[in-house]
């Protein structure tokens, strides 16, 4: 369903020069399945998935959706897809349904479809309080249900989390994860980047930890358990991270 | 791109632009207070401004005469000044005797008095004015009664001392008062000219022989008309700016801040769709504002004048309303201006991270179009050929055509103003879009900028290629240079070898040098950006032939150029002495080698090599060519030949594009250069040595031109040559193929396995 080869991210830095993102990912997610991608804050997780989503274009590499590629297709990938980010915010001036409906009709669904396919999210997510209620009116954790219902309106098959729980209260975030769950249990493909790790290890079938745009490990949480003999995963991500971190200060220290 | 698209995204944008109260206030209820309050604050001002007395000191009141009375006691004489003006005056009579104290600087002393606000204005008469004034009424007198024929050498001798006005020009009370003042002793000499008719026995109606009569022929419509064609344009097209850029700026960076952006991006449309619809949107603002505001200040301006017109019985005011058709004609040419500001601002504001930083970006926008905008309000400057293909400018001075009702002038001019003003919304759209589609400026973060850095950046990272901003640099440069370049070199040089070295510098040094510097400073690959590349046979060839091929066409399109813009006496002038210069080359060899060779391998190297390559990484060929041979034409500095050379560049730039070679284009330049000096240097010689030659050349006012039927048959050639190289095989560049990808709308979301 995705398929990620080699991908690289290059910013230009003034100061710094030429800085990587990304150095190189691979991965495959495939339906049915929920794939994490762990790691710190500036590990290269959004920069992946806004690769996956077309919003931005990578510097070297390849990344296919739905066998649609992520540089050449643009506009079909954004078809196969439903992005929920911390960046993608809802309108203040629309009303829940009006902005789900709205983008249910840029994905091409109209009249009776649309209709059915809204009824159908609204009341599975339970926002039929907040259908008639301005973004603006809206909590965070009202604005993050809209989020979710305007990426599904279309029944897209693949499914991409960026830091979805982030500033949620405990109910609500529980309530999303339960969602994604269930959008995995329907045959969806599901990318989700966390730092917390209870969430990777309670939902993610397999989990990539990223750190400074590498992948450090991969698999699913069996395989990283037994690859590193340790069973708890935030201890391995610590583990991990130090072991790169010392690394990168002894590279630096003998050159 | 689905049209289906852009109308929900309108719709969207729309409806959220309602729903946000600074917008609808910006747009809505600000002109509805603002020109109210505007003239309501004017009739206050003005009123206040009537009232205000200029404080007067007369000085020297004892050498006035006594008759006329100029003064009744702390007063201006009725005669002199009507009970109206009365009020207008407050008089410090000095009663000394009129003369200043020895040594005092009248004017240094008025200086310093109304600086300290003692008095505006000061009114010196001299002592023996009246005294004067008597001996020359004596004169004239005698005159009269003397012998008639002797009348001129008996004329008045005294010359009369005159009443001096110390009023300071920098400050306005003090010039008022100086005017009224003036007007006030301008009555009162009329009055003595009276007093001296009647002496010496001469009706008053000697001094008037005629009266001139003006009569204006105008109809009131066409008065109006007149008014109105200057003033509405000028309101509308400011309003139609500042009325895009606000809802720009919310649609742009309001969004990025809100976050809203990126969400929309993620959806399937099309960048092109979103950047559509959002400039909808912002053309029906703009023009809202700009309807709106003109609507309150007619409404406000009428009720103002009635008012003014009853209070102040200013009769002679006549501004009506503005006839129909201006409203018509000005809500046509509001079309395609707002999307040219709405597309501009778009494009603009997507730079900005906030609302609050893309409303710094409003000033140079204004600082751009203002200039253009204020351009025809001067009245010497009308519509013809060059003003009509300056943006905006043209619209405002067809316009005013339009609305004075001068139809056959409109006309004539309507194609390239309609052309300027359609390249223009075009080029302005395609930005916006380019710039929704360029990542570095949808999710632009803020970096500390410093030029060391920046510079070490440009050389360490460069590519292959120059880039696009890289190249528009070497255009703008090549362009300064040409422009010192005659300050540098002075005019045209009297020899042959002060031109051959004039010329050789300017090709080199200015154009070449900088070109290839910019090549091994900023690029990694010399070949690639310089189109090094070894050329087919064939390519040469065919370059060779289209150049002659082309030279038919060449010559007419010079001449209708000459024709639309007729060169001025001062180009004449250089040109005249470029030929007397010519004359004294010790050959043809010679002029074709610095007029033909030289320019061809500089100016291949400056605007096909370094300049094309960077600008292709746009990924738009076409906007490459087109912009490459813009600098290319803009560097010739007489506006003819800019224009020629601008168009001649867009086939030399497709051959570079086509055969990816510079010594295709190198080829084709030095023959179509050579074969054009050939023919129109010294055509008469060449005439007499070719008698052949008559058969296919004629003659016109405007220089030599080949037979139509040779001009079609070359013409002719030309096109089956072009659709030659235009099938040569030259794979697309990767941004080329990436931006096809991006403008290339979805086909049917069926999953691919």
């Amino acid at each position: 369903m995705i398929h990620v080869h080699q991908l690289t991210k290059a910013y230009s830095d003034l100061k710094l020069g030429e800085r990587l993102a990304l150095a190189g990912i691979s991965f495959d997610a495939l339906p049915g399945q929920i794939y994490g991608l762990l790691g710190p804050n500036g590990a290269g997780k959004t920069t992946a998935l806004r690769i996956l989503s077309t919003l931005l274009r990578p510097t070297s590499g390849t990344a296919t959706v739905n066998g649609f590629d992520v540089v050449m297709h643009p506009a079909e990938v954004r078809q196969q897809i439903g992005f929920v980010s911390t960046n993608t915010a809802v309108y203040d001036r629309m009303t829940a349904w009006e902005m789900v409906e709205y983008f249910g009709r840029l994905n091409g669904f109209e009249g009776e479809k649309l209709r059915a396919s809204m009824e159908s999210i609204f009341a599975r997510l339970k926002m039929g309080e907040i259908r008639d209620v301005l973004g603006a009116k809206m909590s965070t954790g009202m604005k993050q249900k809209v989020s979710i219902a305007r990426a599904l309106v279309h029944d897209p098959p693949v499914l991409i989390f960026d830091e979805a729980t982030v500033g949620l209260d405990v109910l609500v975030a529980r309530s999303l994860l339960a969602t994604v769950q269930q959008l995995r249990d329907l045959g969806k493909c599901v990318v989700l980047s966390t730092h917390i790790m209870s969430e990777a290890e309670r939902l993610c079938d397999r989990i990539a930890i990223m750190h400074r745009g590498q992948f450090l490990a991969e698999g699913t949480l069996g395989e990283l358990r037994e690859r590193y003999g340790e069973q708890v995963l935030e201890e391995l991500f610590f583990r991990l991270i130090s072991q790169r971190e010392d690394e990168l200060c002894a590279g630096k220290t003998s050159s | 791109m689905r049209w289906k698209n852009v109308k929900l995204i309108f719709w969207r944008e729309v409806r959220d632009q309602l729903r946000d109260r600074r917008t609808l206030f910006m747009v809505a209820v600000l002109p509805l207070l603002l020109y109210p309050l505007l003239g309501l604050s004017f009739m206050q001002m003005s009123q206040f401004l009537r009232e205000h007395p200029s404080r007067v000191r007369v000085l020297g009141v004892g050498a006035l005469p006594s008759d006329p009375p100029l003064l009744q006691g702390q007063r201006f004489t009725a005669d002199v000044c009507p009970e109206g003006e009365q009020r207008l005056f407050e008089l410090a009579v000095d009663d000394q005797e009129g003369t200043p104290a020895r040594g005092v600087d009248l004017g240094q002393q008025a200086r310093r008095d109304i600086h300290a606000g003692r008095y505006d204005v000061l009114v010196y008469v001299p002592e023996d004015f009246a005294d004067r004034l008597e001996q020359a009424r004596q004169e004239l007198a005698r005159s009269r009664v003397g012998d008639s024929q002797e009348a001129d050498s008996s004329a008045p001798r005294t010359t009369l001392p005159e009443p001096l006005i110390y009023s300071n020009s920098a400050n306005d009370r003090s010039r008022i008062a100086g005017h009224r003042v003036e007007r006030v002793l301008l009555r009162w000499r009329d009055a003595i000219v009276r007093q001296n008719l009647r002496a010496s026995h001469i009706p008053e109606s000697a001094t008037k022989p005629f009266q001139v009569v003006e009569a204006d022929v105008s109809e009131e419509v066409s008065r109006r008309a007149a008014l109105w064609s200057k003033v509405l344009p000028f309101v509308a097209f400011v309003w139609a700016l500042t009325g895009a850029f606000y809802p720009a700026v919310d649609l742009c960076a309001g969004e990025k801040e809100r976050g809203t952006l990126e969400t929309l991006l993620c959806s399937p449309a099309l960048r092109s769709e979103i950047v559509w619809g959002k400039l909808l949107t912002t053309m029906v603002f703009s023009m809202a504002t700009a309807l709106l505001n003109l609507a309150c200040i007619a409404t406000t301006g009428a009720l103002f004048v009635r008012q003014l017109e009853q209070t102040a019985g200013m009769s002679s005011l006549q501004i009506g309303v503005p006839p129909v058709w201006a409203l018509g004609w000005l809500l046509l040419a509001l079309i395609p201006l707002t999307a040219l500001f709405s597309a501009l601002s778009l494009a603009i504001a997507s730079f900005a991270r906030s609302s609050r930083e893309g409303q710094y970006y409003l000033m140079p926008l204004l600082m751009v179009c203002l200039p253009l905008m204020v351009l025809p309000l001067i009245p010497s400057v009308e519509l013809d050929m060059g003003t009509s293909i300056v943006p905006l400018t043209g619209v405002m001075l067809l316009m005013r055509a339009l609305i004075e009702g001068q139809y056959a002038e409109a006309v004539v001019f309507f194609p390239p103003v309609a052309l300027v003003t359609c390249g223009c919304c075009w080029l302005a759209i395609r930005w916006a879009i380019d710039q929704f589609n360029n990542e570095s400026v949808l999710f632009r973060e803020s970096e500390r900028w410093d030029l060391q850095h920046v510079l070490v950046r440009m050389v360490r990272q460069r590519g292959d290629t120059p880039t696009v901003g890289q190249a528009v640099f070497c255009g703008v440069l090549l362009l300064f240079a040409r422009f010192f370049a005659p300050f540098i070199l002075g005019g045209v040089p009297e020899t042959w070898s002060g031109f051959a070295l004039s010329t050789a510098f300017m090709q080199v040094g200015m154009i070449a040098i900088p070109a290839v510097l910019l090549t091994f400073v900023l690029t990694r690959s010399p070949v690639a950006t310089l189109l090094l590349r070894k050329p087919s046979l064939g390519a040469v060839l065919g370059a060779a032939m289209l150049a002659l091929s082309m030279t038919p066409v060449g010559f007419a399109l010079g001449n209708v150029i000459r024709q639309l813009y007729p060169l001025g006496p001062e180009v004449l002038n250089e040109l005249t002495r470029l030929d007397a210069v010519l004359e004294q080359a010790p050959g043809t060899w010679a002029v074709v080698g610095l007029l033909a060779v030289l320019p061809a391998i500089c100016e291949e190297l400056a605007f096909r090599g370094f300049i094309l390559s960077g600008l292709r990484h746009s990924g738009r060929p076409w906007f490459a060519i087109v912009l490459s041979s813009f600098f290319f034409g803009a560097v010739h500095s007489i506006l003819q030949q800019s224009i020629a050379t601008f168009l001649v560049g867009i086939v030399i730039a497709f051959l570079a594009v086509r055969t990816r070679s510079l010594f295709t284009t190198m080829v084709f330049h030095v023959v179509y250069n050579a074969s054009a000096l050939l023919l129109s240097l010294n055509y008469p010689t060449v005439l007499a040595r070719n008698p052949g030659l008559g058969k296919v050349l004629i003659e016109t006012p405007y220089g030599i031109e080949f037979q139509p039927t040779v001009a079609v048959a070359s013409s002719a050639l030309a096109a089956i040559l072009l659709i030659w190289f235009n099938n040569l095989p030259a794979p697309a560049l990767p941004d080329e193929i990436l931006r096809q990808a991006l403008d290339e709308a979805p086909r049917t979301p069926a999953a691919r396995s």
